[in-house]
Formats: C-alpha cells, sequence, structure tokens
C-alpha cells in the first residue's frame, strides 16, 4: 500500500496540543484546519489534486485536439508550438490525451475509494459494534482478501471481468479496485468502533434507551472520521496507481478510451525516437500520486499532531 | 649464397600469412548461437503443437524426407533421392544409408511410415492432419525405401512435406512408444527424439532451451556450432539493448517498428526481411448459426456483413490501405488485397480492384439500407498478441467514421480471441494476421468452406473447388491462371479481406554467417557459424 | 518455541485451502478455457469433449478441487494442461528468483529509509527532514513500472548497456537448469535496476515509521535525560532508538511483503526475469489452471511462511515477548 498507517504513540505530543488548543480556546476542526494551512507540502498537494479536478471535469474544453482523431500527415512529432507534447503513433495530439486520461485516473481513482468506503466503513461497524460471530465471519471474510497480494486480486478480477472500453470498461476496473480496498476500511472503521464501544457514555446512551443506529452515527462514526478521511485520500493515490498499473499490464480500460498507463506502456516501445511519448504519460502520473499523497499526509498531521 | 634457414623461413611466413588468408573465409568451427524469440514456445511436440516458435526449433532439431530452399527448389533430408510416378499418384523416396536419430535408432522406411501414419490418425490430434488429406496410404518398400500413394494428384506434396509449418520431422518410433504426448509437450530431452544437425538438451519454460551440436547428424563437418541457446524477450525494446551490448546474437522475428532505430544503433547489423508472406486480414464473418448454437450447421447470414454489398463497402473501398500500412507499419509493408500474399507462389496483384474510393462505399452503403437514417455500428474485434493489431483497428475505425461507420473496438487477449474468432463466437469484423503461406493451398484449413478454422464462415463451395483445382492442376503455368482466378473472385466476394502483407524481419550480429533468410518457413542454423 | 512454530503453520492451513480455493473458483469464472488454445487448428468438439473430459474440465468445480487437493496430499502439483510441465518443477525454477528479488527490493527500502529516518529524527523540522521526507514521498508517487521504465532508460540505454536490460544470472550452485553460468557479478548486474524499482516504493512508509518510532524513544529519552547528561548521549540514544525502531517495522516489512509479491509481477514483466510474477500472469492469462493453482499456492504459503518469520523476528528484538 502506497500509504502509512496510524500507529500508536505516547500522549505526550498529545497532551500537549491539547493544552495549547485549551490556551487558545479553538475547537479541533479549526486547529485541524490551521495546522493544515502551515503545511506548505499539503498546499502544494492540495493545489495538485484541485488542479487534477479541474482539468479532468473541463477535459473537452481545455485539450486542443480529440484525442482520439488520428492524423498520418503528423505522426511523432516532436514538442512544438502546434502540438505541445508531441504526437503519437498515430498522430494523436499527446497533450489532448493526457487531459482527458485524466477522466479515467480521477474517476477510477475517487470512484474507487468511495466504493469501498460505501461498502467497508458499514461492514466495520457492524463487525465492531455487534462483535461475536458477525464479527468473526466479516473479518474472515475480510482477511481473505487482504491475504491477497492486491495485484494478483485485482488482475485475476480484471480477467474475469473482461477488460474492455468505455464506461463499462471504467466501471469494471472501479469495482475491481474497490473490492480490494474494501477491508482496508472495514478494519479501521472496526478498530475505531472497539477502542470507544466500551467508553462510559455509550453505556450511558444504551441505558438511556437511545438505539443502535443513532449510537453508530451520531457517536462512533464520528470519532473514526479523521482516519477516514485520511486513508480515503490516501487511498485515491494508491487506485490511480494500481489503475495505471493494470493498464499497463493491458488489463484496465481498453483503448481508444485515453489512459494514462496505456499510453505509457504502448509508447515505451518508441522510447529510443520519441522518449517523451511515453515520459510524459508517466509524469503524469507521477505527479498526480505525488499530489494526493502530499495532500492526505498534510492531512494525517493536521488531525492528528501527534504523528509529527 | 644466402643463408639457407632464413630462406626456409621466410617461405614458411609468407606460407603462413597466405594460408591465413584463406583461413579468415572458411567457416570456423564452435560457438554458442544466443537466439532471442519476441514470444514464448507454447510446447515441443513437433506433431501437435503449434507456433512459429516451436516451428523453428523442429526445423533445428528434426529432419524430414525433403528441404526447400528460398528460390523454391526441393533439397534432399533425409531422403537423398525421389521419384514421382508419371500420374502423379506414387512418391518413391529413397533413404540415405547413414541417418539416425538421436537416440542411435536407424531413420529407416518403417520409422518414416510410423510417422506419417501417426500424422494422420485422428486420435494423435496432430494440428498438421489436414494437410495430408490427400494421402492415401504409405508403404514399405524396403529398409531405405519408402512410397507415399495419394488419392488423388497433389500439386503441392513435396512443398508440404518440406515447408508446411515445419514440413514432416521425424520422430523416433521408439521414443514416441517410450514416452508420453505430456513428455513431448513439455519438452523432455528423452522424448523429443529425432534426427536434425542439433538435439534438445533442455527446456525451461520461460528461461531457456538448448540444443547441442548432434555428432552424428548425416552431413559431415556439419552444424558448425556447437550449442545453440534460445531464450525470450517479449519487448522489443529490450531486445534492442540485448542485441546492442552483444548479449544476444540473432532476433529470431524482429518488429518492424524498431527497424530504423536498430539499424541506426547498429550499423553493422545484418537485418534481414522479404516481400511478405503472411496476409494482415480485416476478416468479415458472413454467416452465423440460424439455430444459435456455435458450429452449427444451419446457417443465416450475418445481419451486416452477409451482405456482399456491405463487405466491399466497408473491406474494399471505405478502407484505405496505404494509410494504415503508413500509420501501422511505417510504410514498411504492402497494401494488399486477395488471399496470396504477394510473397506467396503464384501470387497476384489485384490490389488495384479496391481503391480507396469513400464515395462508392457511401453508396453501397446507401444501396444496402445504411445512411444518416439508419447508421451502421459494428464491432471491431482484435487481441494484444501484437501491439500493431490495435494500431490497424485504430486507423480503421477512423476511416470508416468518414463514410459514417461506427466501428467500436474491442481489445481482447489472444486465448479469448481464439474461443470467440474460431469457434463461430460473435464478432463483426477481426483484424489478425493468419498463417503464412509458402503456397496458398496451406490456406485451405483456414478458408475452405468446410474447414473448423473457416472464422468467417462462409458457405461458398466455389472456394473449395478453387483449392481443389489449384491442389490438383500439376502444370505449373495453368496452375498460374487459376492463382489469378482465385484471387478475382476472392475480391469479388470478400470472404477474405487482405489489408496488407505483415512484415517479418530478422536481425544477425554481423560475426553469424551462413545464415539463410527463408522468412517464416525456415529458421535453420544447419549451416550457421561465428566469425569471431 | 518448536511447538509455536508448528501450531501457527497448522493454524495457517485453512487460510492457504481457502485462498487456492477461491483461486480454482475464479479462474474459472474467467470466459475462455485453454483447450481451444491447446488444440490449435486441429480443433474439433469431439476432440475438445475428449481432453476436457481427460482433464476432469467437465467435472463440478468443487469435485475438481477435491480432486486436486488429493493429488497435491501425494506431493503432486498436477501438470500444466498447455505445456505438459510438471508444475513443482516450473515453480521451484522460478522461486529462487522472485525470492531474490523480494529480499534485496527490502534491502534497498531499508537502505533509503534508515538514513533518511536517522536524518528525520535527528534534524527534525529542518530542510534536512522535510528533504529526507520528500524524496521518500517522491519514492511512493512513483508507480513501478514507470521507475523502471526510467531506469531502463537512464542505465541500459541512455548509458549504452550499463547494466543489462533483461534476462537472468543465476548465482553459483542455485541454478536449476543444466545449462548455466553462475555468477555473482552477473546476477547482481541483473537484480539491481528491478530490486530499485521495486523497493523506492516501499521506502516511503519505512522512513516514516522509523522516523515517528525514533522520534518516539528521542523524546522520552530527552525528556528525561537531556539535562542530566547532554548531548554525548546522542549516540546511545541513536542506537537504542533505532533497536526500539526495529520492532513496528518489522512488522510492518512483513506486511510489505504482500506489495513487493504484487509489484514484483509488474517488475518482472518489464525486466523479462524467469521469476514467479510473470510465471503467474502468464499462466493466469493463458488460463492454464494448473499453472495458477501453483502460483496462489507458493504465494499464499509465502505469505504464512513470512509472517512467521517477522514474528519470531518480534520475540529476538524484544526480549518481553516469548512464545511458549
Amino acid at each position: 500500500m502506497n500509504t502509512l498507517p496510524n500507529v500508536d504513540l505516547p500522549v505526550v505530543g498529545e497532551l500537549a496540543g491539547a493544552a495549547l488548543a485549551a490556551a487558545r480556546s479553538e475547537s479541533p476542526l479549526a486547529q485541524a484546519l490551521r495546522r493544515l494551512r502551515k503545511s506548505k507540502t499539503a498546499l502544494f498537494g492540495g493545489v495538485i489534486a484541485v488542479a487534477l479536478v479541474v482539468v479532468a471535469i473541463f477535459a473537452d474544453v481545455l485539450a486542443p485536439y480529440s484525442p482520439t482523431a488520428s492524423d498520418q500527415r503528423h505522426t511523432f512529432e516532436a514538442p512544438s508550438r502546434a502540438y505541445p507534447l508531441g504526437t503519437d503513433q498515430l498522430g494523436r495530439d499527446m497533450l489532448s490525451r493526457l487531459i482527458h486520461g485524466s477522466r479515467i485516473s480521477l474517476a477510477v481513482g475517487v470512484a474507487s475509494v468511495l466504493l469501498a468506503l460505501f461498502v467497508g466503513v458499514p461492514l466495520g461497524l457492524v463487525a465492531g459494534f455487534y462483535g461475536g460471530r458477525l464479527d468473526a465471519g466479516i473479518m474472515r471474510l475480510m482477511d481473505l482478501v487482504l491475504a491477497f497480494p492486491i495485484y494478483l486480486l485485482a488482475i485475476i478480477l480484471m480477467v474475469i471481468f473482461t477488460p474492455t472500453a468505455g464506461l463499462i470498461g471504467t466501471i469494471k476496473v472501479v469495482g475491481a479496485i474497490a473490492i480490494v480496498r474494501i477491508p482496508i476500511y472495514a478494519r479501521l472503521v472496526r478498530g475505531s468502533v472497539l477502542s470507544i464501544k466500551e467508553k462510559e457514555y455509550i453505556e450511558a446512551c444504551r441505558a438511556l434507551g437511545v438505539g443502535d443506529r443513532s449510537i453508530l452515527f451520531h457517536h462512533v462514526l464520528p470519532n473514526s472520521l479523521a482516519p477516514i478521511i485520511v486513508t480515503t485520500t490516501l487511498g485515491i493515490a494508491t487506485s490511480i496507481i494500481v489503475e495505471a498499473t493494470l493498464s499497463f499490464l493491458g488489463l484496465g480500460t481498453q483503448p481508444p478510451t485515453p489512459s494514462w498507463g496505456w499510453d505509457l506502456k504502448a509508447n515505451v516501445a518508441f522510447i529510443h525516437q520519441n522518449p517523451w511519448l511515453a515520459l510524459f504519460p508517466g509524469l503524469a502520473i507521477f505527479v498526480t500520486v505525488l499530489g494526493f499523497n502530499l495532500f492526505g499526509d498534510g492531512l494525517r498531521d493536521a488531525l492528528d499532531p501527534r504523528m509529527k | 649464397m644466402r643463408h639457407p634457414v632464413r630462406n626456409a623461413a621466410t617461405l614458411i611466413v609468407i606460407a603462413m600469412m597466405l594460408g591465413g588468408v584463406t583461413v579468415a573465409h572458411a567457416q570456423k568451427r564452435g560457438g554458442t548461437l544466443r537466439v532471442a524469440y519476441g514470444n514464448e514456445i507454447a510446447g515441443l511436440d513437433f506433431h501437435v503443437t503449434a507456433g512459429y516458435e516451436m516451428i523453428w526449433v523442429a526445423t533445428n532439431v528434426g529432419c524430414g524426407l525433403v528441404s526447400i530452399t528460398p528460390e523454391g527448389k526441393f533439397i534432399p533430408d533425409a531422403a537423398e533421392s525421389w521419384q514421382i510416378s508419371p500420374d502423379g499418384l506414387l512418391y518413391t523416396f529413397k533413404l540415405r544409408n547413414n541417418v539416425v536419430f538421436h537416440d542411435g535408432t536407424k531413420v529407416d522406411a518403417a520409422a518414416v511410415k510410423f510417422n506419417i501414419d501417426r500424422i494422420m490418425d485422428p486420435a494423435t490430434r496432430s494440428s498438421v492432419r489436414t494437410f495430408y488429406e490427400a494421402v492415401h496410404s504409405v508403404e514399405v518398400l524396403d529398409a531405405r525405401t519408402v512410397q507415399i500413394r495419394l488419392k488423388h494428384p497433389y500439386a503441392f506434396m513435396l512443398h508440404m512435406l518440406a515447408a508446411y509449418r515445419m514440413g514432416l520431422v521425424l520422430y523416433s518410433p521408439a521414443a514416441i512408444q517410450k514416452y508420453s504426448p505430456e513428455d513431448r509437450r513439455a519438452g523432455k530431452p528423452e522424448a523429443t527424439i529425432s534426427c536434425g544437425p542439433f538435439r534438445l538438451i533442455e527446456w525451461v519454460k520461460g528461461n531457456q532451451l538448448v540444443m547441442d551440436r548432434f555428432d552424428k547428424y548425416f552431413e559431415p563437418g556439419l552444424p558448425y556450432l556447437d550449442r545453440v541457446i534460445i531464450r525470450t524477450i517479449k519487448d522489443p525494446v529490450t531486445q534492442m539493448a540485448a542485441f546492442k551490448a552483444g548479449e544476444v546474437d540473432f532476433l529470431a522475428d524482429f518488429s518492424v517498428d524498431h527497424v530504423d532505430t536498430l539499424r541506426a544503433q547498429n550499423p553493422n547489423a545484418q537485418i534481414m526481411t522479404g516481400k511478405e508472406t503472411t496476409p494482415m486480414v480485416a476478416m468479415m464473418k458472413v454467416t452465423v448459426p440460424a439455430d444459435g448454437k456455435p458450429m452449427s450447421k444451419n446457417r443465416a447470414p450475418h445481419p451486416i456483413f452477409g451482405d456482399v454489398r456491405v463487405r466491399k463497402a466497408l473491406g474494399c473501398y471505405g478502407i484505405d490501405r496505404k494509410e494504415i500500412v503508413k500509420l501501422a507499419f511505417k510504410g514498411q509493408a504492402t497494401p494488399w488485397l486477395g488471399i496470396i500474399p504477394p510473397g506467396t507462389q503464384d501470387t497476384v496483384d489485384v490490389t488495384s480492384l479496391c481503391p480507396y474510393d469513400p464515395a462508392k462505399a457511401k453508396a453501397l452503403l446507401a444501396e444496402a439500407g445504411y445512411g444518416p437514417q439508419k447508421p451502421l455500428t459494428l464491432e471491431l474485434l482484435t487481441n494484444t498478441e501484437k501491439a500493431v493489431f490495435n494500431v490497424i483497428a485504430t486507423v480503421i475505425k477512423e476511416q470508416v467514421a468518414r463514410i459514417g461507420v461506427t466501428a467500436n473496438i474491442r481489445l481482447v487477449d489472444k486465448v479469448s480471441w481464439l474461443n470467440t474468432a474460431t469457434q463461430d463466437g460473435p464478432f463483426d469484423m477481426y483484424v489478425e494476421d493468419l498463417a503464412s503461406l509458402l503456397v496458398v493451398d496451406q490456406n485451405a484449413y483456414l478458408a475452405a468452406s468446410t474447414a473448423a478454422w473457416n472464422s468467417a464462415r462462409h458457405t461458398d463451395t466455389k472456394v473449395d473447388d478453387y483449392f481443389a483445382r489449384y491442389a490438383r492442376e500439376m502444370d505449373s503455368a495453368k496452375r498460374k491462371v487459376i492463382a489469378k482466378e482465385f484471387q478475382e473472385f476472392s475480391v469479388e466476394n470478400l470472404y477474405w479481406n487482405t489489408i496488407s502483407g505483415s512484415p517479418f524481419y530478422q536481425v544477425a550480429q554481423p560475426w553469424m554467417k551462413g545464415y539463410t533468410y527463408q522468412a517464416e518457413f525456415k529458421v535453420i542454423y544447419r549451416k550457421v557459424w561465428l566469425d569471431r | 518455541m518448536r511447538i509455536y512454530i508448528l501450531r501457527r503453520l497448522a493454524e495457517a492451513v485453512p487460510t492457504i485451502l481457502m485462498i487456492t480455493l477461491v483461486v480454482f473458483v475464479m479462474m474459472r469464472s474467467i470466459p475462455g478455457d485453454p483447450v481451444v488454445a491447446l488444440l490449435g487448428d486441429a480443433f474439433t468438439e469431439e476432440d475438445a469433449a475428449k481432453v476436457r473430459n481427460e482433464y476432469g474440465l467437465d467435472k463440478p468445480i468443487l469435485v475438481q478441487y477435491g480432486l486436486w487437493l488429493a493429488k497435491l496430499a501425494q506431493g503432486d502439483w498436477g501438470t500444466s494442461i498447455l505445456s505438459g510441465r510438471p508444475v513443482l518443477k516450473d515453480v521451484l525454477v522460478r522461486l529462487p528468483v522472485t525470492l531474490e528479488l523480494i529480499v534485496l527490493s527490502m534491502a534497498v527500502a531499508l537502505a533509503i529509509a534508515i538514513p533518511a529516518a536517522i536524518i528525520g529524527a535527528l534534524r527534525q523540522n529542518t530542510w534536512a527532514d522535510y528533504s529526507a521526507t520528500t524524496i521518500a514521498m517522491i519514492g511512493v508517487s512513483i508507480p513501478e513500472f514507470f521507475a523502471g521504465v526510467l531506469l531502463l532508460l537512464v542505465f541500459s540505454v541512455a548509458l549504452h548497456g550499463t547494466l543489462p536490460s533483461s534476462g537472468w544470472v543465476y548465482l553459483p550452485g542455485t541454478c536449476p537448469m543444466l545449462v548455466c553460468t553462475g555468477s555473482v557479478w552477473a546476477n547482481m548486474m541483473h537484480v539491481v535496476m528491478p530490486a530499485v524499482a521495486l523497493g523506492i516504493g516501499r521506502a516511503a512508509l519505512l522512513t516514516r515509521l522509523l522516523r515517528a518510532s525514533m522520534l518516539e524513544v528521542i523524546r522520552t529519552e530527552y525528556i528525561t535525560t537531556a539535562r542530566a547528561k547532554g548531548l554525548a548521549e546522542k549516540p546511545v540514544v541513536l542506537k537504542h532508538a533505532l533497536k526500539n525502531a526495529l520492532i513496528p517495522t518489522v512488522t510492518v516489512m512483513g506486511l510489505q511483503v504482500g506489495f513487493l509479491i504484487g509489484g514484483a509481477i509488474v517488475v518482472e514483466a518489464l525486466f523479462a526475469m524467469p521469476g514467479l510474477g510473470s510465471f503467474g500472469i502468464d499462466a493466469i492469462i493463458a488460463r492454464d489452471y494448473q499453472q495458477v493453482q501453483g502460483f496462489a499456492l507458493i504465494t499464499a504459503f509465502a505469505f504464512v511462511v513470512i509472517n512467521l518469520i517477522v514474528d519470531l523476528t518480534y520475540s529476538l528484538l524484544d526480549p518481553r515477548i516469548r512464545y511458549a
């Protein structure tokens, strides 16, 4: 996993932070935002992430050419005024392909993580809260998925789904990656639930007759919010890399849908005469993932200052 | 008087120098040839498995009755001479008396009969069984004489024995009886016993294949090489890096896209190619099973390509072959039409019968009922075995968009493609390069209406007639006429739609000598020697 | 201790079986089977039916799995339908390559992580700290295949074959083939680029972890002894911090192996290495059921063994932990 897990550390930093916050009489959220704003790397990452979203949404407007229109008079052109990033074997403009490729990367990155969230969080909540056989059963399933190396499972799933192009093809990739990520969220939330389940105020709520669902939503879930947010952001970065790798292996969204991973794979073959054709998609992937990683890291530091 | 010793010494030195000059051009014995394949070997049962990589091993480990030169002349292999009866039904081969299998047993008439009988036996499930359709029986006349009796005259009997796939490769009957088909497929050296210049030492799939000189090979002094090591490097960039670094002596199948780069990096490399013998096709499905059951005898016309006008609109006038060749092959291939590739015997260029004419294509589509009111949408299937397939499919997609047709590309892996295209699965059009052809007769198993691998699933028996007439015509001039007719007929009906030739390149280091380029048919190391 | 090991291995058996069963079922859910590819041009429906019957492919899935298990119990990992080669033999040939790749990738990751973590912990919140963390973060943001491509570009293409671009040379004595020249030097040359490509992605996490753990120790030590002992204590603190930091790191390294095995698939494909990763993916794509089972089995087994080793190393590092 290209992210960092939470590790329990002593309370010294937390006490210090809490003391400072009490002195300033700030809410935890305000504290978090302040810390976030201070971190230059987090801001840098955030800017990249937002820029990517903008590019993906406005791809049709931003791209100077169609990403799929081939032009036999302009194949393998070097970067120039007309084609800022050059053209590929079929005369397609690389810049337009990269711009449109951001759609796939972003869509898959975000959608797969969200899907994993929507399935994993309820599973974790249920498993942690109700315990017993339900917990054991769910966790067994999660362990099974986790026992697979991430790429192996994603590859087999994609071969079963059969990679295709277009929206359906992208949905398949989203599904495959989401399935692999679900246990991470389930485990995370379950851990959170277990840590506060025995706290007195939960017992008090119960005694007062507050329903389970209400307890789950109003007390347990907010407690896990911080790690969920951090894991989600970092998870987007991982998903983008997995999608690119699947495309590189030929098992992601199929052409003619433009995809960074696919372009990288297809153009590595021409790396001697036209190295930029392979470098640019690779750089695009790298910068995007870096952005989300830096932002997610900054979020983690902001929400959990003990780690620093 | 001058010193006699010094005179003699001078003479000796001169003699040595002169001798050295001649010795430098004589073949050097010894050394290991390092070969790189672009694809993995599927299996090593020469009679059963398919694939060029296997064939190119078979042509070195195996020996047959006859072989063929690039000029088309038949030369002796295990058979030292042969005679054909005037009625063309009897082929009598006289074997050399010094041919032995790698296990020491003699290559005699009984062994030849054993092998041909085995290939023709349905239980063997040999992939070359269809080529022996004309054979009635094989008889042993004496220990060194074997006779093949045909059911009808067959103009390509010797071609078939020499080079259809790997030609006839003789296995030692003793080894066949002792070991299982799995052993042979797995390439166990003790099971892979033939009579070629090299014997198989080991095959570790994914790693290397090693063959060593067979000391008792029937041609004295051959082969020069001690050993050949073959490994697989799938990526052309990696192939080039290995070649440049001198880690590899011979690239058996090099991608046309990179030839220019390799030439620039290695000015002294021997880059070999020739007229294409493999067709790149955009095959259109002609019939579908009327009852929905794959391979059903009950056929209905394909909803789109059952109509010949649509076939011609898209396959003939609607695609610009020159543009495809330029984009996909950098111009290093021949735009082509017709069922006989440019480098195959009796070929005729009929490409002018299908000029790129979008207006005509649109008109034909309109005739067939397609137009702005009823736009044509189809699925273009191709596989990931070669990157160029997808490039061609993409260009075709763009080209047919110009005539108002939407082609959706479906890219699958080779196994899925195989399951769909050859098993009467659902497809409209596919892009692939098929078998490389020494003679178009070899294509009967792919194109005849009765063939299992007739992927277009056409039902026109006239195609079968052409194949039959061509194969039975013993006069070469008359055969050429039939070939021309066949080419024109195949254009008229487009059951088989060639776009271009599929180029084939091989690259050798400057020190690899004695190799003769023979397209995909023969990759032979028998006379290769290393000049260093 | 021995009992503990045996107990752990016994407990792992159901998990391993579960994984192989899931893979078994998944493979047969893939559309298409290998019979068409196997028979090639000679394909006829009758032959296909015969072949499917011979290999038991027409039986119910669970029955097929049971048969596979039965053979496995006798030490037979089956033979590949497509190539006829015994699976166990092929797996054993490929195993040393991947093992070496994974071990050296971990070494690369540690070689980056330990100095970066030390710098980060000692010079906390200075530009050196930020640089070290950022470099680690950059490493984690590059996909393995892109890192591999860049390395290829520099060392094999631009620098004209300084490092070999493909293939493998075994270490002397470990070669599984008849014809082989073992060489430590050539082996190192072949493994360097793949190991670096695979290892840099793991470095970031290890850096982070090591740094955080070391900081924890340094802070507490500092608070109690700083005034009393002064700067001379730094090396001692460092050593103590490092040792303490290794415990959670070792755990994480065990977890990382999963990602390494997955990443090995891509790296082995890129560098044409004859390892388990390329074996697995080729088998999956070719629908070679038996080979995929072998691959799944060895991978699951590797997981179990590695986790066991991690736990045992745990007890070595921390004397408080003992396994009865």
